[in-house]
């Protein structure tokens, strides 16, 4: 079984400072989590618009997207989204035991990868908007 | 073994569950956003588009799994998260119950929805 690791108290934001590359990995990986979860609640409140009919649910979608703001909260959830799913498969990779020693440059590719796919997505998700 | 930490007690069942969850919404969701983002353009969405994907019996399989997999993970990891915040006792026990019941409120209203579209398929 693995051995207990002391990380010191993660939850002392005061000492963000200090946080070495595993230390900002488990507070991102946390506070992108907050958010997905927040986000489920409020996607499947929005699609409960179909339980009034078809054109309220495609009345209330369509309005939602025609504003710029949720255009643009729809990047923020993009790079949310990647950044939990690309750290979440180095944790899993982790668990399994592979690339212990590697870390911290697995971390580095999920900032640098999420980055990139969102910055490419970008066209896609802005379209018609500005 | 090298050192390694993890969020929670390894070994136990909500441990391996929220793994083989994260596995199955690596893939789910990614097809989800490109499905709904780039095959489909969000803004184009209408009743009739998304009720017509219900057209696919294993789409609907998937749906109703994404569903519950990305509630129990979600649900379980702020439960994981408020018990490493150092929640014990009492507040511990209620927040256990809490998140139960809106995970099962969530899940409910979210078959009521993908009801409603396969109605309309």
């Amino acid at each position: 079984m693995s051995q207990s690791y002391d990380r010191g108290l993660v939850e002392d934001f005061g000492r963000w400072r200090e946080f070495s590359a595993g230390m900002w990995a488990w507070v991102l990986h946390k506070f992108t989590g907050w958010v997905l979860i927040g986000y489920l609640f409020t996607h499947i409140a929005v699609l409960s618009s179909a339980l009034s009919g078809a054109a309220t649910y495609t009345n209330t979608l369509q309005g939602l997207e025609q504003i710029a703001v949720v255009r643009v909260l729809e990047v923020g959830l993009l790079a949310v989204a990647v950044f939990h799913i690309m750290n979440g498969l180095r944790l899993l990779f982790v668990d399994l035991g592979v690339g212990l020693e590697s870390q911290d440059r697995s971390f580095y590719a999920s900032l640098i990868l999420t980055g990139i796919i969102v910055v490419a997505s970008v066209p896609v998700f802005l379209e018609g908007m500005f | 073994m090298a050192e390694q930490y993890s969020s929670f007690a390894s070994g136990s069942t909500r441990w391996f569950l929220q793994r083989v969850t994260a596995a199955f919404l690596v893939v789910t969701l990614a097809f989800h956003f490109f499905l709904l983002h780039f095959y489909n353009h969000a803004p184009e969405i209408t009743f009739q588009l998304s009720a017509s994907h219900y057209d696919v019996p294993a789409y609907a399989v998937t749906m109703v799994l994404f569903l519950g997999a990305a509630t129990f993970h979600g649900v379980n990891g702020v439960y994981n998260a408020l018990v490493n915040q150092g929640v014990t006792g009492t507040p511990k026990r209620v927040a256990k119950w809490v998140l139960a019941v809106a995970g099962v409120l969530l899940f409910v209203q979210g078959i009521r929805v993908t009801l409603a579209l396969m109605g309309g398929a």
